[in-house]
């Protein structure tokens, strides 16, 4: 069965509604269905309903005054640690309980005036309901409530603390921005807005997770994207229904075409540069909080291959990077299962010479080569992953430690050999080589695959691998878009930026993939000048 | 739960295009030159290639040109309205059966060249069962996926074709293209023949032409499709003639691969090259492969709309498998291609063009503009 009827098989199984809504519709989605608790006319009550809600939480601070001539009883409710405290003092309780001479008749008439004359922030906004207040409370704003009146006020008095900006761990490049997106939502959408002085850039905001309510935002420019796309984008991240997205790559998986394939469908990015330019082509980026990293969709498999470098260096040496890419992913792909098949089956096809020192090399080596090139490439995996978990210091000694012990030594002791040693490190540095991570990883994973083919049916086994492979970017979909696009189905004007990067000045035109709906990036006459 | 599509799951007549080359292109091009060589003097072959070429053009624009009449219902339906059901079932299901048989074929003469070049030891079975393994995982795949593969394959088919035949040129002397025109009229008929049989898949133009978006332009396109690979038998053969000269070509069993073996690349990175061109030779027999099956289970779903496609696909993997397997030895096998071969004239090509004849004088609703 087709890896797609699984996946919507499993999706109706597991009773994803999807509501269908207008993708400019930008209504809180959860409010619609909170039990609508309106606020007691009592601060008191309203102040035990919420201690009852978050069970007498440490971490709640409520401070209770009484503001003007009227003596009104008010009240703020706060989180300690996630509120800027030195805000609140100056911008709120200040003004409130020292200056506040204004003469109130009525507990709306009281709200009015805070809102427009006493509160000096620059973020206020009324709240009806219980469930809001609390979910105000808890995303870092203070609620002041005031006796006798039906609304509470929100005041912004967000303060936590957040990583500064910092360079991209995963995607470092030589030329162009160092900034990288932080765990901060509202930083990171920042950083899209000062890339992008585009009035229709849009940031559409949504709360996903039942207990989680972790802000997504869902970011386009209206008049460039396809809008079936939003709309299709939107109800796929609005159908996620679970206790919290721990982060981008739970929704990734969540609103990936296909489950079973192991090619990276929705492209992750630490860097606001290549958001940036996605947006401009047509596509759409999906920004979760809490974590650095946005997700691009939809993308093809030729996406993978490119890093936002290209455009920033000359053409000539864009196309050069990008055609070693290539060779690079199918190095990483497939030398270990040539060199099982030339070695097992089809010792005829290497030249006689290179056979002779091939020979003489592994003279000695008790395995078949099947079980030496997975030895190898096991031990490889464990460093690499090893590597990764130490602390910084203690990682390098791994690098060390793994170099030497593992090439040198297991040569001298006659378990591999060298030729070996040379296919699995040429295999890693061009598996390294590849800019997306999880592309690599998917790579990496396939390798295991085709070596096993190899080692069963030769070079006939790796050509049947490679068809499989094949067929399955064939059948692969994202978001509409066939995974193969643009070479099946062909798109001549795609080519000019797809192994080729051509000279800026000829990328005249968006991807046609994507059906954006204004097709011109730069102005039409044929003269570049 | 229906997938989200904005983009146009129609094919173009690039696609079309593509696809019939890719369907024709199997493992009779890499015969053909020996058994034109044994049946023409010198290297006359070329103008049986180019006459069955000519033929085969025109018959697959008159195919398209017909299938362009039931673009939207289907050659079924078609058949149906135009010499009622009974027979339409009959010939549905011959044009069925000759499909599957196809795919057994190309299935079986994989296995067997496999084991002549890349296996000593392995049976011929598991050969071919890992082989047709492959295929039904396409064939479960989507149609608009078998039709974007050809579009990834075809490449890679013509740029090694290339890279054989120029370093071959070396190796090619012009004394044994001469003389010329020294075949005498039946020769060439007979070389006619066996030119066509390689020829043929160009059918497919009339089931696939349902899933086109300008049904209009397949003529044009299925008959470019079919001079693609009409080139590409001319070429091979010429090289053969001059590489292995007339009377050495009819004792080669596949010329086209042992002209890779011929080959020099200098550098000397790899000897034996035939293995690796078989084994890039392997991708477009088996989109071939693929495309007989795909067909093969589009007409049966056609008669019997009850069938899903999975179902279909189990139920046909092991008359398939065993049909395949079915010939004893090598004449026997010759012998299958020849009766598919004079089957796939009949059904999938004169019989078309009849029921047209019929159609048109019942006055059957075409789907043509």
């Amino acid at each position: 069965m087709k890896a797609r009827e699984i996946s919507s098989m499993f999706k109706q199984l597991f009773g994803r509604s999807s509501p269908s809504r207008s993708y400019t519709n930008k209504s809180n989605p959860t409010a619609a269905e909170l039990s609508v608790q309106h606020l007691y006319p009592l601060v008191q009550d309203n102040l035990e309903a919420i201690k009852q809600a978050l069970h007498h939480a440490s971490d709640l601070v409520i401070r209770s005054f009484s503001v003007g001539p009227s003596q009104t009883p008010c009240a703020t409710a706060s989180i300690d640690g996630l509120v800027d405290t030195a805000q609140i003092n100056e911008q709120l309780l200040k003004p409130m309980m020292h200056s506040f001479d204004y003469l109130i008749s009525s507990a709306e008439e009281m709200c009015s005036v805070l809102e427009e004359q006493v509160l000096s922030t620059y973020q206020v906004k009324r709240i009806a309901t219980l469930d809001d207040a609390i979910y105000n409370i808890l995303s870092g704003n203070t609620v002041l409530f005031i006796d006798e009146s039906t609304d509470a006020i929100a005041v912004t008095t967000i303060g936590w603390k957040s990583r500064a900006i910092e360079e991209p761990q995963t995607e470092s490049i030589i030329r162009g921005p160092r900034a990288g997106f932080t765990e901060d939502l509202r930083t990171n959408t920042a950083m899209l807005r000062r890339r992008l002085k585009e009035p229709n850039l849009v940031l559409d905001d949504y709360q996903i997770g039942r207990r989680g309510k972790r802000d997504v935002v869902i970011a386009y420019i209206v008049g460039i994207v396809h809008p079936n796309l939003v709309k299709e984008i939107t109800k796929r991240v609005l159908s996620i229904d679970i206790d919290d997205i721990e982060g981008s790559g739970f929704l990734e998986h969540w609103i990936a075409d296909s489950f079973l394939s192991p090619f990276p469908l929705i492209l992750n990015t630490e860097r606001p540069d290549r958001v940036s330019g996605s947006l401009l082509q047509g596509r759409v980026a999906i920004l979760v909080d809490g974590d650095p990293f946005a997700l691009i969709l939809p993308i093809t498999f030729s996406s993978s291959l490119q890093s936002p470098e290209d455009y920033y260096q000359h053409w000539m040496i864009s196309t050069l990077t990008r055609l070693l890419r290539l060779g690079a992913a199918f190095i990483a792909t497939f030398l270990p299962a040539l060199y099982i098949a030339l070695l097992e089956y089809h010792h005829g096809m290497i030249p006689s010479k290179l056979a002779f020192s091939i020979a003489g090399a592994r003279e000695g080596v008790p395995f078949p080569a099947v079980i030496e090139a997975f030895a190898m490439e096991i031990t490889l995996e464990l460093l690499r992953e090893a590597g990764l978990r130490l602390p910084k210091p203690i990682g390098q000694t791994i690098g060390i430690v793994g170099g030497l012990v593992i090439g040198e030594a297991a040569v001298a002791a006659g378990m591999v050999s060298p030729v070996m040693v040379i296919v699995v490190a040429i295999t890693a540095i061009s598996s390294f080589a590849l800019p997306s991570y999880s592309f690599a990883i998917s790579l990496r994973m396939m390798r295991f695959g085709i070596m096993l083919a190899a080692a069963f049916f030769g070079l006939f086994g790796i050509i049947l691998a490679y068809i499989m492979i094949n067929v399955h970017i064939v059948n692969l979909m994202c978001c509409g878009i066939p995974y193969s696009t643009p070479f099946a189905p062909l798109l001549k004007q795609e080519w000019k930026d797809l192994v080729l990067r051509a000279p800026t000045i000829f990328l005249k035109k968006r991807p046609k993939m994507v059906k954006p709906q204004n097709t011109d990036r730069m102005k039409k006459e044929n003269d570049p000048s | 739960m229906k997938y989200f599509e904005y983009g146009d799951p129609k094919v173009s007549a690039l696609d079309i295009c593509v696809t019939v080359a890719s369907m024709i292109i199997g493992v009779g091009v890499l015969n053909l030159p020996r058994e034109l060589a044994k049946v023409t003097k010198s290297s006359d072959g070329w103008i049986s290639i180019l006459i069955a070429g000519l033929l085969a053009m025109i018959a697959a624009f008159l195919l398209a040109k017909i299938a362009v009449h039931f673009s939207k219902q289907g050659y079924f339906a078609y058949t149906a309205a135009a010499v009622t059901k009974p027979v339409a079932y009959v010939i549905t299901l011959l044009l069925s059966f000759y499909f599957l048989s196809y795919c057994s074929y190309e299935i079986r003469a994989i296995a067997n060249i496999s084991k002549q070049y890349l296996f000593e030891r392995t049976p011929v079975e598991v050969i071919a069962l890992g082989f047709f393994l492959v295929v039904i995982y396409a064939v479960s795949g989507s149609r608009a996926g078998i039709i974007r593969l050809n579009l990834l394959t075809i490449p890679f088919i013509f740029g090694i074709t290339f890279v054989v035949l120029s370093f071959s040129l070396t190796k090619l002397s012009v004394v044994d293209l001469k003389p010329c025109f020294i075949s005498s009229i039946t020769e060439l008929a007979s070389g006619v023949k066996a030119s066509i049989f390689s020829l043929l898949g160009f059918e497919v133009v009339l089931l696939y032409i349902t899933m086109m978006h300008k049904p209009q332009l397949a003529p044009k396109a299925a008959a470019i499709g079919v001079a693609l690979p009409i080139i590409m038998s001319l070429a091979i053969y010429i090289v053969c003639v001059g590489v292995f000269s007339e009377f050495a070509l009819q004792e080669v069993s596949n010329p086209a691969v042992e002209l890779a073996k011929e080959m020099q690349i200098p550098g000397e990175f790899f000897e034996r090259f035939e293995s690796i061109f078989f084994t890039i030779w392997i991708v477009t027999v088996y989109t071939t492969t693929i495309m007989a099956f795909d067909c093969c289970i589009y007409t049966l779903r056609s008669m019997f709309k009850k069938i899903k496609h999975m179902p279909a696909i189990y139920m046909l993997s092991p008359i398939i498998f065993w049909l395949s397997m079915f010939p004893r030895d090598v004449n026997s096998f010759a012998k299958m291609g020849d009766y598919i071969s004079y089957l796939g004239v009949g059904i999938a090509v004169i019989t078309p063009m009849i029921i047209y004849l019929f159609a048109k004088i019942r006055g059957v609703k075409s789907d043509a503009l």
